[in-house]
């Protein structure tokens, strides 16, 4: 019998210096992709692709980045469908707009438009001046223990934010061992400096994401406003498998309101958290696949999705090592596309 | 003919969709399904799959069952168009859920996002630790999120506390007590045909119409889902219509037929009763599908006819057909649909049947009588009325301050107490028959409606049920009720709304919802032959039976001003359901002795002193040394001791102490077994009946099983009911048998 899956889709800061040369370019997807950058102005994403060295400065700027990851993550999406019986798809943040594609709920080009149009806007100043930001703190220890300390010390960063100076901050990403919160860039600053340091692994954090704005705020609210008028035209349709959003509710291919789609993806989804965590408890819990299968590139939501398994001690797995050991058998329960 | 009736059922929607043709054409989703109907394709198409989702958790259930691996099959299969009422109401609307709930819960939680209403569901069935609401205590229809309180709903117990939070929304709104509802939130209440005949639920109904009638909101719809059978036996043709379509006060809904029709018929309702205030009784047809539960075995007293015809009125078929005929959907479309479902759920009892389940005794009762002494302090300390304010509330005459007389009896102690509880906490309610405008039966109440208004203190119509009904719902959102049942005799026609409802809330919803409240009774016997049995009664037994339950006897008027502080705390913190039991002998009994030798009567505490269970009281030689004997009493009890301990020194010159309960659950077997190891001899005074009431058997168990105490010794009211007059004290303890008692257990021990 076909495996049930369920797909999660990367959000940004996925494609890396091993990511490079993913793309082929004869792929029909490839191809249209490269005709809508042009009519953008804007690099030949094969070029970015096929560069000899990865440049962060270059490759990380979120209108490059996004549209090079929703590509990737597309043919991955691609492969899977093949070998596995999808039951839901999902993602994480930019990683949504995919999922959206890869479930039929928007036509890959108007999927390609979408990402490339809120890599746009996203990349542009706040009203308030400035980028802002996200930064990123471990809620867990590095057993993937849940660390009530750390839980308190983001509660109390985002409790009062008017105390300690100016700026904003906010809930951003729940990944659920990470917290991502976001600010401007004075929130961003009191969030680097409020927050203790502390070491998880090998990394230090609080730590800022590069070239990451104040996604999923009200900080960002002029994107949601500027992409319902750039983007009024997309064709939204019912998925052909359910999609499971940032906020945990699921769309299903029988009952959605393309409409509802639509304004939960360009204002809701934009300016409020993403709850990727809630996103894969709905889908551990409602779904109960076999595998959670992650396209790539890379596998930037491997670790994060054990931590969510383990978490819920889905099939009985209840610590890192358990996980590990499930991952080693013949049965692993995460499966990481590696593009 | 074959019985795997799940399979005959499921097969036939399989058959359908597979025999079906697609309409001409596709209704668009924003299209009514009918002509005129305010349901939409899509929205038909959202309800199906909840119905969908709600039978296949039968479905799983029944077959989790087949290996031993669910606990339970009562389900939902036939009932799913509730999922109409599931998708018009908003979960800020209190609901209290019949157990055939299923697809309204699916539609409920759909309208949060990240519910998992289906994994939950399965954690119930398979009474898994991981259960969101219960923790596998019972499989209920539960959830803090969704504001769905836990309920068995079985013997239709849950009206009477549904009714009561209707009754309480907009008292708590015009006291200043924050709800998390909004003012336009609605109750709901759904149970079935066979047990809508239950007494709970016709006094429910009954006071809901009473309310009507007083001109008080009563925001509650009233489900009846009529599958037209209780387990084996029909409800009679027409019942439910004819009982409930033509009440005065009482809006009747009939929701039948098509989908759309019953969505229609809903709205109806529901905009009613949202909008007027007032109750309304929505009467869903149903069938029932596949028998009570899952071991009732429906042929045995139904012919194959009648339960092949019972299953052709399957919903889920009849709505396949008419989202297929109307063109919302095509039969592929269905049956990708039903495909999909059943594999998700099956996958997801594999998943909930790895789930840990409740282990130890101390995981289970976790949530059974929650206690936390320090943070009780806390409460008992604050908040105090300031000095001013309290002066004015007790008229300038401060209580403990008053100069004639300077003591008072235990009614003027517990009058006191109410008022400089109330003044101090304003979320506190009193209400019962009489305790308003009269002051009560006995004036324990006695001016308090004049201090605190109508609003806080207020008479209910005679009914026990609804006025603990009303305790319940006003105590779910937050507000602190003190009801009165008026005696004793007259809390046994409602006490499972104390034991099967307000005692195991908390057990049942793992400590989520809470109904703190402390119910004044008036009780126990020694009223010099006055008012019989019904006024005298002294059956504690079934108190004293309800885990969790704290139970209050206090004596005199010191003691019950400290216990009522202590206990409003206890409900206050920690939600614990409280029952004071008030001796109306001691009410207004001044003298310990004689005739004017004051020596009943007691200073009054002045607040915040206060005492909690046990804490007991000692009189008699202090010294261990000098006690010869120790007694064991409470209430009356005590006074009728306390007499006897002065004839036992006077007349026998032996010394003892005697030890006031004060608490009869939980009892304060420490204290207890600190003194008698000391003292060596007991003897418990027990004024309730020799086999009844417990609390002497408990004791000296307690004692025997500890080795303490050479000589153990009990005195017990007779086992009958109490008769009028003279006769009452050839049935209960009196003193003469207390001395008796005593010289037997003090010359036992002196021969030991």
């Amino acid at each position: 019998m076909t495996p049930r899956a369920v797909l999660a889709c990367p959000g940004r800061g996925s494609y890396a210096a091993a990511s490079l040369g993913s793309l082929p370019a004869d792929h029909p997807w490839v191809m249209r992709a490269e005709q809508l950058r042009a009519g953008y102005g804007l690099e030949p994403l094969l070029d970015l692709d096929r560069s000899e060295r990865f440049d962060p400065s270059r490759h990380l700027q979120p209108i490059h980045a996004s549209p090079l990851i929703f590509l990737v993550s597309m043919l991955d999406a691609e492969a899977a469908v093949a070998d596995y019986r999808i039951t839901a798809v999902t993602g994480n943040s930019l990683g949504w707009y995919t999922a959206l594609a890869v479930a039929g709920a928007l036509p890959f080009e108007d999927a390609f438009r979408l990402v490339q149009e809120m890599a746009i806007l996203q990349q542009e100043p706040l009203p308030s001046g400035g980028p802002g930001g996200q930064v990123i703190y471990p809620l867990a220890d590095s057993a993937w223990r849940p660390d009530p300390q750390l839980h308190a010390a983001v509660a109390a960063a985002l409790a009062d934010p008017a105390a300690n100076g100016d700026g904003h901050v906010h809930e951003s990403i729940d990944l659920g061992a990470y917290a991502i919160l976001a600010g401007d860039e004075a929130g961003v600053a009191r969030l680097l400096g409020r927050l203790a340091p502390v070491r998880v692994g090998a990394r230090m954090f609080p730590l800022r994401l590069s070239q990451h704005g104040p996604y999923h705020t009200p900080l960002v609210a002029h994107v949601a406003r500027a992409a319902r008028e750039r983007l009024g035209d997309l064709d939204w349709r019912a998925p052909s498998a359910t999609l499971i959003d940032g906020r945990g509710a699921r769309w299903t291919p029988w009952s959605t309101d393309p409409a509802a789609l639509r304004d939960y993806t360009l204002v809701e989804q934009v300016t409020t958290p993403f709850r990727f965590a809630a996103s894969m408890r709905v889908a551990l819990r409602e779904e109960a696949p076999d595998v959670l299968v992650l396209p790539g590139p890379g596998n930037s939501l491997g670790g994060i999705c054990g931590q969510l398994v383990v978490a819920e001690g889905y099939r009985g797995i209840g610590s890192r090592e358990d996980f590990e050991t499930v991952q080693r058998s013949e049965a692993p329960v995460v499966l990481s596309m590696h593009r | 003919m074959t019985f795997d009736r799940v399979a005959i059922v499921e097969a036939s929607l399989d058959t359908y969709l597979a025999q079906a043709s697609a309409a001409a054409a596709k209704l668009p989703g924003d299209a009514p399904l009918r002509e005129g109907s305010g349901l939409t394709a899509r929205k038909a198409m959202e309800l199906f799959e909840d119905q969908l989702l709600s039978r296949q958790l039968d479905v799983a259930a029944r077959e989790l069952k087949k290996t031993n691996r669910s606990f339970y099959t009562i389900g939902s299969a036939g009932h799913e168009n509730n999922v109409v009422i599931g998708a018009q109401l908003r979960i800020s609307d209190p609901s209290f859920l019949h157990y055939r709930s299923g697809a309204l819960m699916m539609a409920r939680a759909r309208q949060l996002p990240g519910s998992t209403p289906a994994f939950d569901a399965l954690l119930g069935i398979v009474a898994s630790r991981d259960d969101p609401i219960a923790q596998g205590r019972h499989k209920v229809w539960g959830s803090r999120p969704l504001w769905v309180p836990p309920q068995t709903s079985t013997i239709a117990s849950h009206l009477p506390k549904a009714m009561g939070l209707a009754f309480s929304l907009a008292r708590a709104r015009r006291l200043g007590v924050a709800t998390d509802l909004p003012d336009d939130a609605l109750v709901l209440c759904s149970f079935g045909d066979a047990s809508v005949n239950h007494a709970t639920a016709l006094a429910a109904i009954n006071t809901a119409r009473y309310a009507v009638r007083l001109g008080l909101p009563m925001p509650i719809l009233f489900v009846c889902e009529d599958n037209e059978t209780g387990i084996s036996v029909p409800t009679p043709e027409g019942w439910i219509a004819s009982t409930f379509g033509h009440l005065e006060h009482l809006r009747y809904d009939m929701a039948e037929g098509e989908i759309d029709e019953v969505w229609d018929a809903v709205a109806a309702a529901v905009h009613f009763v949202r909008g007027a205030r007032r109750p309304a009784f929505l009467h869903l047809r149903t069938v029932r599908l596949w028998g009570h539960a899952g071991s009732d075995a429906e042929q045995s007293y139904r012919s194959p006819a009648e339960i092949a015809e019972n299953e052709s009125r399957d919903p889920l078929l009849r709505n396949a057909r008419h989202l297929v005929e109307a063109g919302a959907a095509t039969p592929e479309e269905l049956q990708a649909l039903v495909a999909d479902t059943r594999e998700r759920v099956t996958a997801a009892a594999e998943e909930a049947i790895r789930r840990p389940r409740l282990e130890t005794t101390e995981e289970v009762i976790a949530p059974l009588a929650p206690y936390h002494p320090g943070r009780i302090a806390a409460r008992v300390a604050a908040p105090l009325l300031d000095p001013a304010a309290r002066l004015e509330l007790h008229g300038g005459n401060l209580p403990e301050e008053a100069i004639l007389p300077t003591a008072r009896t235990l009614a003027g102690c517990l009058n006191a107490a109410l008022a400089d509880e109330m003044g101090r906490r304003p979320e506190i309610i009193l209400f019962g028959q009489d305790v308003g405008r009269k002051g009560g039966v006995y004036n324990i109440t006695n001016g308090l409606q004049r201090r605190f208004g109508t609003g806080r203190v207020f008479d209910t119509l005679l009914d026990e049920t609804s006025i603990l009904g009303i305790a319940q719902g006003a105590a779910h959102i937050g507000l602190l009720p003190i009801p009165e049942i008026q005696y004793l005799a007259y809390l046994h026609n409602a006490l499972d709304q104390i034991r099967g409802e307000a005692a195991s809330l908390q057990f049942f919803s793992s400590g989520q919802f809470r109904n703190p409240m402390v119910v004044r009774v008036p009780g126990l016997a020694y009223q010099k032959g006055f008012g019989g049995h019904f006024h005298n009664d002294n059956s504690i037994g079934a108190l004293r039976d309800i885990p969790g339950l704290v139970l209050a006897a206090p004596a005199r008027g010191d003691d019950a001003a400290r216990m009522l502080r202590g206990a409003i705390a206890m409900a206050a913190e920690d939600g614990r359901v409280v029952v004071f039991l008030e001796p109306i002998a001691l009410y207004h009994e001044k003298d310990l002795e004689t005739d004017g030798d004051g020596g009943w009567l007691t200073d009054y505490p002045a607040p915040p002193a206060a005492l909690l269970p046990g804490e007991v009281g000692i009189y008699g030689p202090l010294d261990t040394g000098t006690a010869d004997l120790l007694i064991v009493s409470y209430a009356n009890g005590l006074r009728l001791s306390l007499q006897a301990a002065r004839r036992l020194r006077e007349q026998h010159e032996i010394a003892a102490r005697v030890l006031d309960l004060r608490w009869l659950n939980p009892l304060p077997h420490q204290a207890i077994r600190e003194q008698a190891a000391s003292i060596g001899a007991v003897l418990v005074v027990d004024e309730c009946r020799r086999t009844g009431g417990g609390v002497a058997d408990a004791i000296v168990a307690d004692l025997a099983e500890a080795g303490i105490g050479r000589r153990l010794w009990s005195v017990r009211a007779v086992d009958s009911f109490v008769p009028l007059g003279t006769a009452a004290s050839a049935v209960l303890v009196g003193t003469d048998q207390i001395v008796a008692a005593a010289l037997t257990a003090v010359s036992g021990r002196l021969r030991a």
